[in-house]
C-alpha cells in the first residue's frame, strides 16, 4: 500500500485503518458531499443516470463477489434481483408491510434462492456451474416468476406500485431525487459492507478458494459451507438491488430481469476489473454513462441516417459488446487496473518509477 | 399411442436441427477449447443471411449456399479478430468474450433487420401436411430433417476422410502432437469457427422456416447448451443424441407437463433437464472425465 514519507503507526489499528491520511480523508468527504449534494444542482436527467449507476452498482455487487472473490462464474444473478424485487413488492402490495422490512424479507429470500442454486456448486465447477446459474435464470424468471408470480392477485403481467404506494416510516419515497438518496445511502452501506467483510475470516476464505478451491480445501477451508455463503451473500445483495429498483419505476415485470441483464452484469464487472470493489462502480458508471453519451452523439446524425436513433437500443446493446471485446483483448484487467496506474503515476512523479 | 409417436417422431425432426447446431459447438470447443455462448446469435445472422439472399430473388438453394459462402467467410473473420488472440487465456474471458460477441452480433441482427417476425415469402415448403401410417406432419419437418441428416452425414465424412477433418481431430486429441507433424493449429480453429457458423445457419433457416424469424430465434441456439452438456461437451456422437433428445423431451414435456402448468414448459424444460443430469453425470454420456491436481 502506498504511503507518503513520515507516516508511522502506533497501534494496529491505525494501521489497518480505511483512510490513514489527512489526503484521503479530505478526498473521501468531498466525495460522500458530492453524492450528497448532486440533486441540489444537477438536472432531474443527471439524477436520473445517476439513479440507474446506482443500481448497476448494487446489482453488480453480487456478480462482483461471486465471480471477483469467490471464483464462482454466474450467468444468472438477475434471477436473485428478481426474487428480491418482487418479494418487496408484494410484501408492500399484500402482506401490507412497511418498505425497509419487506426490503429485508426480500433480501432474505434473494439469499436462500441463490444459495439454492448454489448447491450444485459442491459438485460441479467452471462451465457446468455456469450452464445452472443459466437453468436458475430461467427456471426463475422466464417460468415461476413469469407463469406464476406476476398472476398473484389476477394481475396479467406486472406489479404497479403507483407513487405513495412506497414510504420509509411516512415518507413517500415518490420522485427521482428521494429514489437518488435510498440508492447512493444503500449502495455506500453495501460498498461498505462488502469491503469489510472481504478483510475478514470469511472474505479470505472466498478469496482462497476464488485462486485455488482444491488446495484451499488441504488448507481447512471448508469449501462448500463457503460457496454456499458467497451465493447467499451475492443473493442478498441482489435483493437490495431489486428492492431500491422497484420504486423508481413504480411497476415491476419479468422484462427487466431477462438473461440478458445477467450477462450485462458479468460485463459490467469485467469492464470494470475482476477483484475490485473500485472496478464495480467505475463499470458501472462506465457502462451507463457511454451509451447516454452516445445517445448525444448520434442525435446529429439521425438527420442522415434516422435508424440509428429509433434503434437506438440495439446501437447501445452493440457498443456494449464491443466494450467488452475490446476490453477483453487490450484491457483485461479492467478499469480499476489503468485507475491504480493512473494514480501511481501522480504518486511517483516526477520520476518514472 | 399414436400421440406419443407423433410427438417423438416430430421431436427427433426438430431435434435433428440443434444436433446440427450442437454439433458446430463441439466442434469449436473441441479444437479450439472456447466455450461458445455466441451460438444462438450464430444462427440468428445465418437464418437472417439466408432469408436476405432468398427476398432478393434467389431461389432457395442457391441462397442457402450463398448463405453458407457468407457464415464461412463471417466465420473466419470473427476467428482471426478476436478469438485467435484469445488463446490459453482463463475460461472466464474467453466465455465473456463469446457473451460479447452474442451481444454485438444480436444488436446487429436488430439494428439491420428489426424486430417484427418475417416469414420467408413465397413459403418455401407447401404449406399442406403430409400424411403417412395415419400421422400428420408439416413438410417443413421432413425436409428438415432430410437436411439435418444430409448435413451430419456431410460431417461425419468431413471430419473421418477429409484432409482437413482429420487435421482438426488431430489438433483436439493432442495439439502439440498435430503441430509437430505440420498441421496448422490457427487453420484448424479458422476452420472449426467457420463450419460453425456454416452449421448453425443451416438450423437457422430450417428454423426460420418453421415459425418465420424472429430475433428469438436466437434462443433457440441456446438450447444446444443444454444438448451438448447432455451429450459430454467434446463428444460428436454425444452432441447429436442431445440434440435429438432435447428435441423429444421439449415435445413430451410440452405435452403431458404442459397441460398442468399452463404453457412455459417447452423452453425450461431442457435447463431443468440439463441440472438433473449435472448433478448425476456431471461429465455428460460421454464427455471426458478430468482429474484435478493441485
Amino acid at each position: 500500500m502506498y504511503l507518503p514519507a513520515g507516516i508511522y503507526h502506533e497501534t494496529y489499528a491505525a494501521s489497518h485503518a480505511w483512510w490513514q491520511t489527512n489526503f484521503v480523508r479530505a478526498k473521501m468527504a468531498l466525495l460522500v458531499a458530492l453524492v450528497a449534494t448532486l440533486p441540489l444542482y444537477a438536472s432531474l436527467y443527471v439524477v436520473s443516470v445517476a439513479n440507474i449507476t446506482l443500481y448497476t452498482i448494487l446489482s453488480a455487487l453480487g456478480v462482483q463477489l461471486l465471480i471477483g472473490y469467490c471464483g464462482q462464474i454466474t450467468l444468472g444473478h438477475a434471477a436473485f434481483i428478481a426474487v428480491g424485487a418482487y418479494a418487496t413488492a408484494m410484501g408492500v402490495l399484500f402482506w401490507g408491510l412497511p418498505y425497509p422490512v419487506a426490503m429485508a424479507v426480500g433480501c432474505l429470500l434473494a439469499g436462500l434462492w441463490s444459495a439454492l442454486f448454489g448447491l450444485p456448486s459442491a459438485r460441479i465447477k467452471g462451465f457446468y456451474m455456469i450452464m445452472t446459474t443459466m437453468a436458475a435464470q430461467f427456471i426463475t424468471v422466464d417460468f415461476i416468476i413469469t407463469k406464476y408470480v406476476s398472476r398473484v392477485g389476477g394481475r396479467e403481467h406486472y406489479f404497479s406500485l403507483p407513487p405513495g404506494t412506497i414510504t420509509i416510516g411516512g415518507w413517500p419515497v415518490d420522485s427521482e431525487v428521494k429514489v437518488y438518496y435510498l440508492a447512493s445511502a444503500l449502495t455506500l452501506l453495501s460498498l461498505a459492507g462488502m469491503a469489510n467483510l472481504l478483510r475478514t475470516r470469511v472474505g479470505r476464505a472466498w478469496i482462497a478458494i476464488r485462486d485455488n478451491d482444491i488446495a484451499a480445501e488441504a488448507l481447512g477451508v471448508n469449501v462448500v459451507y463457503y460457496k454456499l455463503l458467497a451465493f447467499f451473500a451475492a443473493g442478498v445483495l441482489g435483493g437490495v438491488a431489486g428492492a431500491v429498483w422497484i420504486p423508481s419505476l413504480f411497476f415491476v415485470s419479468p422484462e427487466h430481469f431477462q438473461l440478458s441483464w445477467s450477462v450485462w452484469l458479468v460485463g459490467v464487472v469485467l469492464i470494470g476489473g475482476l477483484g475490485s470493489l473500485h472496478g464495480v462502480v467505475f463499470g458501472a458508471i462506465f457502462v451507463t454513462v457511454i451509451p447516454e453519451l452516445l445517445k448525444f452523439a448520434v442525435i446529429p446524425l439521425s438527420g442522415v441516417y434516422p435508424a440509428l436513433t429509433e434503434r437506438f437500443l440495439y446501437v447501445k446493446e452493440a457498443a456494449f459488446g464491443l466494450a467488452i471485446i475490446l476490453f477483453l483483448l487490450y484491457e483485461p484487467r479492467g478499469l480499476a487496473y489503468r485507475w491504480q496506474q493512473v494514480k501511481n503515476y501522480f504518486n511517483l512523479w516526477p520520476f518514472a518509477y | 399411442m399414436a400421440i406419443l409417436v407423433e410427438l417423438v417422431l416430430s421431436g427427433i425432426m426438430v431435434g435433428s436441427i440443434y444436433a446440427l447446431v450442437a454439433l458446430g459447438w463441439t466442434l469449436i470447443y473441441k479444437c479450439s477449447g472456447v466455450l461458445n455462448l455466441a451460438m444462438g446469435e450464430l444462427t440468428l445472422v445465418g437464418a437472417y443471411l439466408s432469408l436476405t439472399y432468398y427476398h432478393w430473388g434467389f431461389p432457395f438453394p442457391v441462397a442457402l449456399i450463398a448463405m453458407l459462402i457468407t457464415g464461412f467467410i463471417l466465420g473466419l473473420v470473427t476467428e482471426r479478430l478476436v478469438l485467435r488472440r484469445m488463446i490459453g487465456e482463463p475460461i472466464l474471458a474467453v466465455i465473456m468474450i463469446t457473451a460479447g460477441l452474442s451481444f454485438f452480433f444480436r444488436a446487429l441482427v436488430g439494428f439491420v433487420w428489426g424486430t417484427d417476425t418475417v416469414v420467408f415469402t413465397p413459403p418455401v415448403f407447401p404449406r399442406e401436411p403430409v400424411r403417412f401410417f395415419g400421422m400428420v406432419f408439416a413438410e417443413i419437418y421432413l425436409w428438415s430433417f432430410v437436411a439435418a441428416i444430409a448435413m451430419l452425414v456431410i460431417f461425419v465424412w468431413f471430419f473421418q476422410r477429409s484432409r482437413w477433418g482429420l487435421s482438426m481431430q488431430a489438433t483436439a486429441d493432442d495439439e502439440m502432437a498435430a503441430l509437430s507433424l505440420g498441421v496448422s493449429a490457427k487453420w484448424v480453429y479458422a476452420l472449426a469457427w467457420a463450419i460453425a457458423f456454416m452449421a448453425a445457419g443451416v438450423g437457422g433457416t430450417l428454423l426460420g422456416n418453421i415459425n418465420g424469424l424472429n430475433i428469438s430465434v436466437g434462443y433457440l441456439g441456446l438450447l444446444v447448451l443444454p444438448a451438448v452438456v447432455l451429450g459430454g461437451l467434446n463428444s460428436v456422437p454425444g452432441a447429436i443424441v442431445g440434440g435429438l433428445a432435447i428435441g423429444i423431451l421439449q415435445n413430451l414435456s410440452d405435452a403431458y407437463v404442459g397441460k398442468l402448468t399452463g404453457g412455459g414448459v417447452k423452453e425450461i424444460a431442457p435447463f431443468v433437464f440439463m441440472v438433473i443430469i449435472l448433478l448425476f453425470r456431471p461429465y455428460g454420456l460421454w464427455g471426458w472425465v478430468r482429474i484435478e491436481r493441485v
